[in-house]
């Protein structure tokens, strides 16, 4: 009955989730950052000198912008945003290299941006040393290589980074966000008692017929969102797509036992809209996926235990370790299970007593908002007159109150008189 | 004039009394701008991540490896917990998550560096983590190649019969010296919170004023004030007054923030007075139209929460910090230009962060201030037609 003619639940269940997932796996497209704006302060006029410029204008990390005349062009243009970086060739470079004196070339960073600045600093030592290497040991290679291999993410891409958590993350505040609407509309738009009459006066029909269609919903677009990142990322084995699977729909459950509580407790679709926000809108910033839990503060490693997202993200990451990260998934799995069963107990215990209660206040509103004009026109008139019958009983019993009271101290008096 | 003005104030003041006696409003324009502003915060408040557990696979067991090793354990980056001598057993310790990373070094490794040969050191990261990814990667790189940059030394020196400080300058002859600016000590809340909190001041903003109707005439939610004449002024001072009581509410957040968080914080505060007003006049100027607009695009009040919870994400990675909008495609990038945040949060961290004179911040305001401008007149187009639009009881979702 709720998906008919509803816009906002069909965004809130299936558009924004599903399209701010993908506009996220969309935004890490470029997979690695280019292209870095720095600019050179060129005091040296050599050919070592050219030969650096050169070096930086080759590279894919890093663009050269601007040549600045001054330090100080260089050092507005970072202020403004412009440049990420400046490097300072200083005067007489090649002589003081050829003569072995080293001299030291500044390299100013913008650590403001804390990716961008490790990029572009790493890429201009890279072309610093091996260009510096060619003066005297151009036949000596380095003795020492390091290979640096992120397991599950050989290209170190950021969609596989960020992408798929946060493609997660999207869905976690979809969950419940999409149980608190679907839980608190009937009683917004007053309609506990359509629904209940629907359920057959049932609530533990109304409770799972509510929620099914959302679990459903929201978990297959969960994983169709999931298949078709990892399809872009990185093929996915059938097992672990099953673990996955499974995994996910224990969230979308732990979810919607969530907001469903938070309906349950609020009783109100603003207040309890409010609270999901508050607590799912920056879950991923707590899950530990960019900033790693164990340098987070403990009392903030308690409330990123609490999320759903951090254990389902768990699932997700120890899949790109292969077969031994799956026998490791099932700690996680198992935290989930247990939010699961404690949110959808305590969110359906919290309905009940919120429908029985809503529906004993409900019918004389609910009846106004549906008649048409004449009819409520009488209705108004009826209770008018139910109001002043009732405002005249009340007159007429304080009425009567008085004249007793009266009555008594007259006759007090006329007792104290007559002794 | 007098009057005009009189007008106009009547209708903020009574607009910012509504603030406080509505409970959405109240959660939304109080409580939400305070509470986030210490919420987000708190993950960072250790600020940089050190001494994460890793491991070493020393397949070489020599003199050099064990020296490789503590060099390694002796970084602030790392922490050495467990040193192997077989990789399975450090991908089962990275499966269990009690280890990040891990480096390789070889069997005889000591003996093909004394042989003048090369060796190549594995360092394997966990995929799903990004930033320790970059904190193992630079600890493990940092080590290997100070051991290699010892062993070429050692080779330039005999081998060219030079002494040692001589070698040393032939082996790198142009040192580089980086001086990392605005942020010395690589602090994740310093890149991170300032450029959420004016996404905070946005939203809230944003599904604050949507919530209460924004310009509108006849808002559904004060049905008892309908005929009172500050409901029914005229569109010029109902949307130019409303907006002053939206402006004075925030101007003092941003003090707030900006005296207050940045303080407890410990945030870089480098912002110019001039600047900083002007900021804050261009900056609530645009954010409180775009929000006019989109007002009279939602019927009910919690649509717009609902909304705006899902844009949050992309609105704040379409703000150009943590991932650059020129690397983004580019029908996200024409996305990006009609949200303010865009333009104020570069602008936010060039003032506040980076200690941007009015000069430099000029170049910054502009574009800001052309879309306020754009979005008044849309703003105003939009009320006109909604006040003519009849007050239906049902009216739809949106």
């Amino acid at each position: 009955m709720y998906f008919q003619h509803n816009l906002v639940l069909w965004l809130v269940l299936l558009v924004l989730p599903v399209g701010v997932s993908i506009f996220m796996l969309e935004v890490f497209s470029a997979e690695i950052v280019q292209h870095v704006p720095i600019g050179i302060v060129k005091q040296d006029r050599s050919q070592l000198a050219d030969e650096f410029e050169q070096g930086l204008r080759a590279s894919p990390v890093i663009e050269v912008k601007t040549m600045c005349a001054e330090l100080s062009d260089c050092e507005h243009a970072i202020i403004r945003g412009d440049l990420t970086a400046f490097v300072v060739i200083p005067y007489d470079m090649e002589r003081r290299a050829l003569r072995l004196e080293t001299p030291v070339v500044p390299i100013y960073s913008s650590g403001q941006n804390y990716l961008t600045n490790t990029f572009v600093t790493k890429e201009i030592r890279s072309v610093f040393s091996s260009i510096g290497a060619n003066i005297y040991t151009k036949a000596m290679e380095d003795p020492v290589k390091v290979q640096l291999k992120s397991v599950g993410n050989i290209e170190a891409n950021y969609q596989g980074f960020l992408g798929l958590g946060l493609a997660t993350s999207i869905f976690h505040l979809a969950c419940i966000l999409g149980a608190v609407y679907v839980m608190s509309f009937p009683f917004r738009d007053r309609r506990i008692r359509e629904f209940l009459a629907a359920a057959g006066g049932n609530r533990a029909v109304l409770w799972a017929a509510s929620l099914l269609p959302l679990i459903i919903l929201e978990w297959l677009a969960m994983v169709g969102v999931y298949a078709y990142a990892r399809k872009v990322l990185a093929p996915m084995t059938l097992d672990e797509f099953v673990v996955v699977s499974a995994a996910q729909l224990i969230m979308v459950l732990a979810c919607v036992g969530a907001g469903t509580s938070f309906v349950g407790i609020t009783g109100n679709m603003r207040m309890s809209s409010s609270v999901a926000g508050v607590i799912a809108g920056p879950a991923f910033a707590f899950a530990g996926q960019t900033f790693p839990l164990m340098a987070m503060p403990i009392a903030v490693r308690g409330f990123a235990f609490i999320l759903p997202l951090t254990h389902i993200l768990k699932v997700q990451s120890s899949m790109l370790l292969g077969p031994i990260g799956k026998a490791h998934a099932w700690d996680s799995i198992e935290i989930l299970i247990g939010m699961a069963i404690f949110w959808m107990l305590l969110g359906g215990r919290l309905m009940f007593f919120r429908w029985k209660w809503g529906a004993k206040r409900e019918p004389r509103i609910v009846e106004l908002d549906k008649l048409n004009a004449r009819e409520a026109f009488k209705f108004k008139a009826e209770l008018e007159a139910k109001i002043a019958e009732k405002k005249a009983v009340i007159a007429a019993k304080k009425a009567a109150k008085i004249a007793a009271k009266v009555a008594k101290a007259e006759a007090k008096k006329a007792a104290k008189e007559a002794k | 004039m007098f009057e005009m003005i009189k007008r106009l104030l009547k209708v903020a003041f009574t607009e910012w009394k509504l603030f406080y006696t509505d409970p959405a409003a109240v959660l939304l324009l109080v409580v939400a701008g305070v509470i986030y502003a210490f919420y987000y915060p708190t993950p960072y408040m250790n600020q940089t991540v050190s001494k994460v557990p890793v491991a070493v696979v020393d397949m070489d067991h020599t003199v050099m490896s064990r020296q490789l090793t503590e060099m390694s354990q002796a970084t602030q980056q790392i922490d050495v917990r467990y040193i192997f001598s077989d990789v399975a057993e450090a991908e089962a310790a990275l499966a269990r998550e009690d280890i990040y990373g891990f480096m390789v070094i070889p069997h005889d490794m000591e003996k093909e560096l004394r042989n003048g040969e090369t060796v190549t050191l594995n360092v394997f990261t966990h995929g799903a983590y990004v930033m320790l990814h970059g904190n193992i990667g630079t600890a493990f790189t940092t080590c290997g190649l100070t051991l290699g940059a010892t062993t070429k030394v050692k080779r330039i020196a005999l081998g060219r019969k030079v002494p040692a400080a001589k070698a040393m300058a032939m082996r790198d002859p142009v040192p580089i010296s980086i001086e990392t600016m605005y942020n010395s000590t690589g602090s994740y809340s310093n890149y991170v919170v300032p450029s959420v909190l004016v996404l905070v001041l946005q939203q809230t903003l944003v599904i604050g004023l949507c919530v209460l109707g924004g310009p509108r005439a006849h808002r559904r939610f004060r049905r008892k004030y309908r005929e009172t004449p500050v409901e029914n002024e005229k569109l010029f001072y109902r949307y130019f007054g409303r907006s002053l009581a939206y402006f004075f509410h925030y101007c003092t957040f941003i003090l707030f923030y900006h005296f207050v968080i940045y303080n407890i914080f410990d945030f870089p505060r480098r912002g110019e007075l001039l600047p900083m007003v002007a900021f804050a006049v261009v900056f609530l100027f645009c954010v409180i139209n775009f929000a006019m607009v989109l007002s009279q695009v939602f019927l009910r009040r919690e649509t717009s929460m609902q909304v705006f919870l899902f844009l949050s994400m992309p609105v704040l990675f379409l703000g150009n910090f943590s991932w650059p909008l020129y690397l983004m495609p580019t029908w996200m990038q024409a996305v990006a230009y009609a949200i303010p945040s865009t333009f104020a949060i570069p602008a936010w961290l060039a003032i506040e962060q980076r200690g941007a004179d009015i000069f430099d911040a000029a170049a910054l305001l502009y574009p800001m201030a052309i879309q306020g401008v754009f979005y008044m007149v849309l703003g105003l187009v939009m009320t006109r037609i909604r006040d003519g639009a009849t007050l239906i009881n049902n009216t739809g979702d949106m």
